[in-house]
């Protein structure tokens, strides 16, 4: 018996739920909505991604998405897997199965992350496809012609991966905390406002806030040229590991089980 | 006398530091039994089963399956234990097919076995019908069937015919006895309804208000049935038949005679001495006391 096996048993427990949808809808709707104005208003938006339309088009896209759309997703979908579970009243027959307390968690814990890769991925190829769309439709756009730079993408994408870990860990413990799904995701969206006003008032302490994190990413990339770690990526992996173990040892040792 | 496969030694809970759901309960389980759970609402019987699948932290106590200690060994003891506990647990966005699957690979057994399983408990043909179609006793099946998949040597089953219809009620009793003959499973039923248990069990436990007032088998329960049985007369003279009956121990209670109920034979020998001293007999009525009088007498002698 090992991880692999509680993994997959978690995976196939995804199957047609809505967390697999939110992941795909979520990742389609700024492309969609990237597509309609590259469509409709082709001038000024051509005009402006003419020296590198790609780095721009990503750019763009993950700026919209970062201070609120990508939080939220984070959040829906860390109450979404573990709500599996309680909307179905099967926790107890998970926790009588024979599987550690460890093995349990830790699926769950992989199956968001897998989920969350999933938009990822997603969301990349329909901003591809969505470039790839408008310079077939408008001349004016040069995405057909310009190069891709595949690593500078890869690293965006690592480095706003990691920034949304420590709001993904907080997520997924009090979301295993409350059986009611409106709580975790008040407390998230809470949380969520409260770091917009502080990053709006410049709180000197900013890059204390997990879901501060995915907006300050963007903020630095847009500024700087290195793709280093900055401090406060550091400090989303180290609210991850903090409420990882916080959340196991939670589960762990929480006398009623299920 | 035989393996116990369960047992429980001094089993006592509290839940938030209130007055306790059970106190010292020593369950004893023998393998190749069926056990029947017997109490009403909130005598603690799912509390007791919640602890013996550790779903529950024991507070005091101990819970030993399969002569392992659960908090020592517990994944190795779920490994044996297949288990219904209140509800079906069920994914309702899953086939019946699919829900299996989710545990095929927990339990390390064969596809094979998903559908024999899904034979077994008859929803080998529900196809791509989702769980959340189906009906209540459908669902109960299919939890069963999800309590088998690893063929265990213990099944806990924990008000299993509830909200069944008569029928679902006889088939799940048949599936009972059918896997504790032929599987040699050890299974424990839970149940409110007496005459329920008492068609399927071997062995009896009967819990009230968190104590276990009576454990053992069948026939020592029938035995102790026999010992609480009267026979309830009334006459047109209860005072002089007192005297009459003297050598049977006669109560009055409630405007009639009671008298410990030995035999028939008894029972007979009552009527003619009554008759015989020109005292009428109204009603003579044997009140060997079913299981329902006898629990009830068994409660209350508890409080």
């Amino acid at each position: 018996m090992s991880l692999a096996t509680s993994y997959r048993a978690e995976l196939l427990k995804t199957k047609r739920t809505s967390s697999f949808w939110l992941s795909l809808l979520g990742a389609a709707f700024i492309p969609a909505i990237f597509l309609l104005a590259y469509l409709l208003k082709p001038d000024g938006a051509a005009r402006s991604m003419q020296a590198a339309p790609w780095n721009m088009h990503f750019f763009m896209g993950w700026k919209a998405m970062a201070g609120f759309l990508l939080p939220m997703f984070v959040v829906l979908l860390c109450a979404l897997v573990p709500q599996i579970e309680y909307r179905n009243n099967t926790w107890k027959q998970v926790y009588a199965s024979p599987q550690s307390y460890g093995q349990i968690y830790f699926s769950k814990l992989l199956t968001i992350h897998t989920m969350l890769l999933f938009f990822f991925v997603a969301y990349n190829l329909f901003m591809l496809l969505t470039g790839v769309t408008a310079a077939l439709v408008h001349k004016q756009f040069n995405f057909l012609d310009k190069g891709f730079e595949v690593g500078k993408l890869l690293a965006l994408n690592v480095k706003i991966y990691i920034s949304t870990m420590g709001i993904a860990a907080i997520q997924y413990w009090l979301s295993l905390r409350f059986k009611n799904f409106i709580a975790p995701v008040g407390i998230g969206l809470a949380m969520l406002i409260g770091a917009t006003v502080a990053n709006a008032f410049d709180w000197e302490y900013i890059y204390e806030l997990p879901f501060a994190h995915p907006n300050l990413t963007l903020e630095w990339v847009n500024k700087s040229t290195t793709y280093w770690l900055q401090p406060h990526e550091w400090n989303a992996l180290g609210y991850f590991f903090v409420f990882t173990i916080i959340g196991f040892l939670d589960v762990r040792y929480r006398k009623e089980k299920g | 006398m035989s393996q116990l496969i369960v047992q429980t030694q001094q089993l006592t809970h509290r839940f938030s530091g209130g007055q306790p759901v059970l106190q010292d309960v020593n369950l004893e389980v023998p393998e190749g039994s069926i056990y029947g759970f017997l109490g009403p609402n909130g005598a603690g019987k799912t509390t007791t089963l919640r602890l013996i699948l550790g779903l529950l932290a024991t507070q005091q106590g101990s819970v030993s399956i399969l002569g392992r200690d659960l908090k020592e060994q517990r994944v190795a003891v779920l490994r044996q234990v297949g288990s219904l506990i209140e509800q079906p647990s069920l994914y309702a966005h899953l086939t019946a097919k699919e829900n299996l699957e989710v545990y095929r690979g927990v339990y390390g057994v064969d596809k094979i076995r998903v559908t024999e399983v899904l034979h077994l408990v008859g929803l080998a043909a529900t196809g791509s019908k989702k769980a959340k179609q189906f009906s209540l006793g459908m669902k109960q099946r299919l939890s069963i069937a999800l309590a088998l998949l690893h063929q265990p040597k213990l099944l806990i089953l924990d008000e299993p015919t509830n909200g069944l219809d008569p029928n679902g009620i006889i088939e799940t009793r048949e599936l009972v006895q059918r896997l504790n003959r032929e599987a040699g499973v050890t299974i424990i039923v839970s149940s409110h309804i007496l005459a329920e248990v008492e068609k399927m069990a071997t062995h009896m436990g009967i819990i009230h208000g968190g104590r276990l007032l009576f454990q053992g088998t069948l026939p020592q329960l029938q035995a102790l049935k026999q010992k609480q049985a009267f026979v309830q007369l009334q006459t047109s003279n209860n005072e002089a038949a007192l005297g009459v009956l003297k050598g049977f121990a006669p109560e009055r209670q409630n405007g009639h005679l009671l008298v410990p109920f030995t035999s028939q034979e008894d029972t007979a020998a009552i009527n003619r001495l009554l008759v015989n001293q020109g005292i009428d007999v109204y009603q003579l009525n044997a009140r060997t006391s079913d299981l329902e009088q006898l629990f009830l007498d068994l409660t209350s002698q508890s409080k």
